[in-house]
C-alpha cells in the first residue's frame, strides 16, 4: 500500500545519502568492474524483454516485400500502415476484437462488483453463519475437481457455446474477495458505525461508504482481472470451440501461429518447386501472425505504464492477505 | 441497536441470536419453522434440478439429446427436437409445434421456480413478510404444477399425433419421472405456504416488512454463494465419470459401471503406464527446475538493488515486468518471431555472414526442459523480483551502516544482510511451489507443443487436455485429474504442516 511513498522517501534518502558519502567512498578497481557487469546484464535482460515487440513492430510497418526477404532486422524500411488497413478488412479479426473487448469490460466490472460487495459482507459479523460460508467460498481457491470434469460441468449448465461461458464462472473470486476484505477490515469501524446510527441500510452502506473508499483495491482488482480477461485463451478454447463466432483474439492468434507452424514443418531446405507456393503462403501467414499480434499486445502496452503501481500494489497486498 | 453490534464479538452475537430463538414462540410459529425448513430444503432441490439433465421432465422422447437439462432446452427448443431419427422424420414439421410448447411449458417451470425462490427468501423475514412470502410460494408452486400437468396432456398430444404419422414406435415416447418429482415439490410448496399462511399469528397494524440483519446479510451473500457453488463445488459431482464407461454424447446408466477399471488400467496398459510415466518425468523434471531456480527473482532482485541510478532501476523494473501480463500464445508469437525458420535470428545470421540459414530452432525437442525454463523465467523473473525489491526497502539502513563500519564489503552485505532477510518471503514461495508441483498449467507447453517435441514437452495438465478433449476418453482422464486434485491438496497441507511446524505461521 505504501509502495509509493515508500519509493519517494527512498529516493530522497538515497540523494542525501549519496550527497554525504559521494567524497567519502571511492570506488575500488573490484567495485567499477562489478557494477560493470551488473549494468551490463540488466541492459541485455531488459532489452530481452523489450525487442521482440519492437521486432513484429517494426515489420508490421515495413513494405511487405522487404519483410519477406527477410531484410527487417534492426530498422523498418519503407513504412507503410497497409498491414493494418489490410488486417481490419478481415471479418473474423474484428469479430474476436469485439467478443474480447465485451468480455474485458463485461468481465471485469461484474467481477470488481461481486468482490466488493461479497468482500464486504464476510466482514459482517452478525451474518448467519459467516465463518462457514467464507471458509466455503476460500476453500475454493486450493482444489479444483480437474479440466474434464470442469468442462463436463460447463457443459451440464448449458454454458458450452455461448458468451456467457467466459463471464460467469469468473464472477466470484476468492482470491479477490479475500484482498477486498482485508483491505475493509482496515479502514476505521467508526465510520460505518455512525452511518448505522444514521440508520443507513446495509447496501446504502455499502454503496455509500464501502464503495467509495475501498476504490484503490478495487482498481487493482480491476486490473487484474481486465488483464486476465484480456489474455484468457483456455476457455475459449476449450468451451467454445464449436463457436468460431465466438472465438477470443487470443484464440485466433494462437489459430493463425499454428496455420504457420504447421506449414513451416513442411519447408525444408531444398523444397521443391510446388512448396514455393507453400512457402509464398507462408511468408504472407508471418506478415499476418505479426500484425494480429501487435493488435492483441497494443491495449496491454498501452495500459501498462498508467496501471504499473497498480500491479505492484497488488502482489503487495496478495502477500499480507489473511 | 446495529451500532452495538459492531462492537460485538462473534461468540456474543452467536448467544444472541439463541436467546433470541429461545424467546418464547407461539406453537403455531414454531411449526410453522419446521415447515418451511421443509419448503426450503425443496426449493433447492427444485432450483438445482433445473440443470440437472438426468431430471430433465420435458424431455419425453428417448431420441432427444439426453445430455440437456431443462434450462438449457427450455433457451433453445431445437435442443429437445429428436436426433439419429429415421430419414424422412427431419423434414416433417408435424412435431415441431409440440415440441415447441414443450419448451414453453419448461420456460414457465422456470419462472415458477423463480418465484418460489423469492418466496422461500421471504419466509427468513418478519411475520409480515413470511405472509407476504406465503403467497409468492403459493403462486409459484401453483404456476409451476399447472406446468407439469401440461407436460402429461401435451405428451399425450404427441402420442395421438406420433400414431396417426405412423413414428410412434420411432420416437420411443415416454412421461420422465422426474415430471412426479417436481410434481410432489410443487404440491409441497403449495400445501406448506397455505399451512404457515393460516398457522402464523395475525399481522399486527403498523408492522413493517422487516429482516433480521442475520439472514439479510446471507441473503445478499447467497449469489455468490451459489456461483461458487456451481463452479467450483459442483464439478466433483462430475468425478462419477470415472467408474463409468463413458463416451462423450452418451448417458451415463448403471450398466456401464466398470467400478475401478479406469484406475487398475494406469497401472496395468503397457501404453498407458508408458505415457504417465513419461508424462510424470516431465512434469517432475520442469516442476523440479522452476523450484531449482526459484532463487534467481531474489537474486535478481539484490543485484537490482545494487544500482544506484535510479533511473535505470525503475527502467528494468517496468520492462523486465512486461512479459508477466502478455500471454503464452503471445510468448509465443514472439518465439516464432525470434526463433523460426524467417525469424530474427535467421535473418540476422543470414544478412551477416551471406549464407543462408533457415534452421528452425521451434521445431527441435533437444533441451525442452531447459527451454520451456528458461521461457518461464523470461516471463516471470521480473514480475516474481517486485515483492523481493519491496523487501528490500524495508530493510532497515543502519543495518548496512554498521556492517560498512566493521568493514564488510558489497558480497558480504548482500550475503549476511539482504538474504536473511529475504528468506521468509522465500520460504513461503518455495513451499507454495512445492504444493503446486503438479500443476504447471497448460498453456506454456499447449502453445510450444508440435509434432516433434511432443514426447518431451507433454506435462500432466497437457496430457489431460489431450486426452480428455482431444481423443474424448473422458473417464480415464477424469481418473489422472482426481489423482491429481487429491495428490495437490495432500501436498498443500504437507507444505502448510512444514510451514507452520519451522515457521510457526501457515501458508494458506
Amino acid at each position: 500500500m505504501s509502495e509509493i511513498k515508500l519509493s519517494r522517501k527512498e529516493k530522497l534518502e538515497e540523494k542525501k545519502y549519496f550527497k554525504e558519502h559521494r567524497q567519502k567512498i571511492k570506488l575500488t578497481p573490484a567495485d567499477i568492474v562489478f557494477n560493470i557487469f551488473n549494468y551490463l546484464f540488466f541492459a541485455i535482460f531488459t532489452l530481452s524483454c523489450i525487442f521482440p515487440f519492437y521486432y513484429i513492430f517494426i515489420n508490421t510497418i515495413s513494405d511487405n516485400t522487404l519483410v519477406t526477404k527477410g531484410a527487417i532486422t534492426l530498422l523498418p524500411k519503407g513504412l507503410t500502415i497497409s498491414n493494418y488497413i489490410q488486417m481490419g478488412k478481415v471479418n473474423d479479426l474484428w469479430n474476436s476484437v469485439g467478443i474480447t473487448f465485451i468480455r474485458t469490460i463485461l468481465g471485469t466490472a461484474l467481477m470488481v462488483f461481486a468482490s466488493a460487495l461479497a468482500g464486504y459482507l464476510v466482514t459482517k459479523k452478525e451474518m448467519w453463519h459467516r465463518k462457514f460460508w467464507y471458509r466455503f467460498l476460500v476453500i475454493t481457491m486450493y482444489f479444483n475437481a480437474g479440466l474434464i470434469p470442469w468442462y463436463l460441468n460447463m457443459a451440464m449448465l448449458g454454458l458450452t457455446n455461448t458468451f456467457a461461458a467466459y463471464i460467469i464462472p469468473g464472477i466470484v473470486s476468492p482470491y479477490n474477495i479475500i484482498l477486498v476484505k482485508t483491505y475493509i477490515e482496515s479502514i476505521p469501524a467508526e465510520i460505518e458505525e455512525s452511518a448505522y446510527i444514521d440508520g443507513a441500510s446495509y447496501w446504502k452502506i455499502f454503496h455509500k461508504i464501502i464503495w467509495p473508499l475501498s476504490l484503490p483495491i478495487l482498481a487493482t482488482i480491476a486490473i487484474f482481472g481486465a488483464v486476465g480477461h484480456w489474455n484468457s485463451f483456455q476457455d475459449s478454447l476449450i468451451l467454445n470451440a464449436g463457436n468460431a463466432e465466438l472465438y477470443t483474439l487470443q484464440h485466433r492468434l494462437y489459430i493463425y501461429l499454428n496455420q504457420s507452424s504447421n506449414l513451416s514443418a513442411l519447408v525444408q531446405p531444398g523444397a521443391s518447386a510446388s512448396d514455393s507456393a507453400t512457402i509464398a503462403g507462408q511468408m504472407n501467414t508471418k506478415i499476418i501472425q505479426y500484425t494480429i499480434s501487435m493488435v492483441t499486445i497494443i491495449p496491454i502496452l498501452c495500459v501498462y505504464p498508467f496501471m504499473q503501481r497498480y500491479f505492484v500494489k497488488g502482489l503487495m497486498l496478495g502477500a499480507v492477505k489473511g | 441497536m446495529a451500532s452495538d453490534i459492531a462492537n460485538l464479538s462473534e461468540k456474543e452475537i452467536t448467544l444472541r441470536n439463541k436467546k433470541r430463538l429461545a424467546t418464547p414462540r407461539t406453537t403455531g410459529e414454531k411449526i410453522a419453522g419446521v415447515l418451511y425448513w421443509i419448503m426450503r430444503i425443496s426449493v433447492i432441490i427444485n432450483a438445482v434440478m433445473l440443470f440437472f439433465p438426468s431430471f430433465n421432465p420435458i424431455r419425453v422422447s428417448g431420441k432427444t439429446n439426453r445430455n440437456v437439462s431443462l434450462f438449457s432446452c427450455s433457451l433453445s427448443y431445437e435442443e429437445l427436437l429428436p436426433q439419429k431419427v429415421p430419414i424422412g422424420l427431419r423434414r416433417m414439421d408435424w412435431y415441431e409445434p409440440i415440441f415447441k410448447s414443450f419448451s414453453v411449458i419448461g420456460i414457465v417451470i422456470i419462472i415458477g421456480t423463480i418465484i418460489v425462490i423469492a418466496g422461500a427468501c421471504m419466509s427468513l423475514g418478519n411475520t409480515k413478510l413470511k405472509k407476504f412470502g406465503a403467497i409468492f410460494s403459493f403462486a409459484g408452486g401453483l404456476t409451476e404444477l399447472v406446468a407439469v400437468l401440461q407436460i402429461k396432456s401435451t405428451t399425450q398430444e404427441l402420442v395421438n399425433l406420433s400414431y396417426v404419422e405412423g413414428y410412434y414406435e420411432k420416437l420411443e415416447i415416454f412421461l420422465p419421472i422426474s415430471m412426479t418429482v417436481f410434481m410432489i415439490i410443487a404440491i409441497v410448496n403449495i400445501a406448506i405456504s397455505v399451512i404457515n399462511f393460516i398457522i402464523l399469528p395475525r399481522v399486527k397494524k403498523g408492522d413493517k416488512f422487516e429482516m433480521e440483519p442475520q439472514y439479510h446479510l446471507f441473503l445478499m451473500m447467497l449469489p455468490f454463494i451459489t456461483l461458487a457453488f456451481a463452479f467450483s463445488y459442483l464439478p466433483l459431482y462430475g468425478w462419477r465419470y470415472a467408474f463409468f464407461d463413458y463416451n462423450s454424447g452418451e448417458t451415463l446408466s448403471m450398466d456401464k459401471f466398470v467400478g475401478f477399471k479406469w484406475f487398475t488400467q494406469l497401472f496395468q496398459s503397457e501404453a498407458t503406464k508408458r505415457d504417465i510415466v513419461n508424462v510424470l518425468k516431465n512434469t517432475l523434471a520442469m516442476s523440479g527446475l522452476g523450484i531449482a531456480t526459484s532463487w534467481i527473482p531474489m537474486a535478481f532482485a539484490i543485484f537490482l538493488s545494487e544500482i544506484k541510478n535510479t533511473r535505470f532501476r525503475q527502467l528494468v523494473q517496468t520492462f523486465t515486468t512486461i512479459p508477466n501480463f502478455i500471454s503464452w500464445v503471445l510468448v509465443y508469437a514472439i518465439a516464432l518471431a525470434i526463433f523460426s525458420t524467417d525469424g530474427f535470428i535467421n535473418t540476422m545470421l543470414t544478412s551477416i555472414t551471406d549464407k543462408s540459414f533457415t534452421t528452425n530452432y521451434l521445431m527441435n525437442k533437444d533441451h525442452m526442459w531447459l527451454k520451456m525454463l528458461a521461457w518461464g523465467l523470461w516471463k516471470g523473473v521480473g514480475w516474481s523480483a517486485i515483492i523481493y525489491i519491496a523487501s528490500i526497502s524495508g530493510i532497515d539502513q543502519g543495518l548496512y551502516e554498521a556492517a560498512t563500519v566493521d568493514g564488510a564489503g558489497r558480497f558480504a552485505k548482500m550475503w549476511y544482510i539482504t538474504v536473511p532477510e529475504l528468506i521468509p518471503t522465500f520460504c513461503v514461495l518455495l513451499l507454495m511451489s512445492i504444493a503446486n508441483i503438479l500443476s504447471n498449467g497448460m498453456d506454456q507447453y499447449l502453445v510450444f507443443s508440435n509434432a516433434v517435441n511432443r514426447e518431451s514437452i507433454q506435462v500432466l495438465d497437457l496430457y489431460v487436455y489431450n486426452l480428455g478433449i482431444g481423443n474424448g476418453l473422458i473417464p480415464l482422464s477424469t481418473v489422472i485429474g482426481m489423482v491429481k486434485s487429491v495428490v495437490s491438496v495432500v501436498l498443500l497441507f504437507a507444505a502448510n504442516g512444514v510451514s507452520k511446524a519451522v515457521r510457526g505461521e501457515s501458508i494458506v
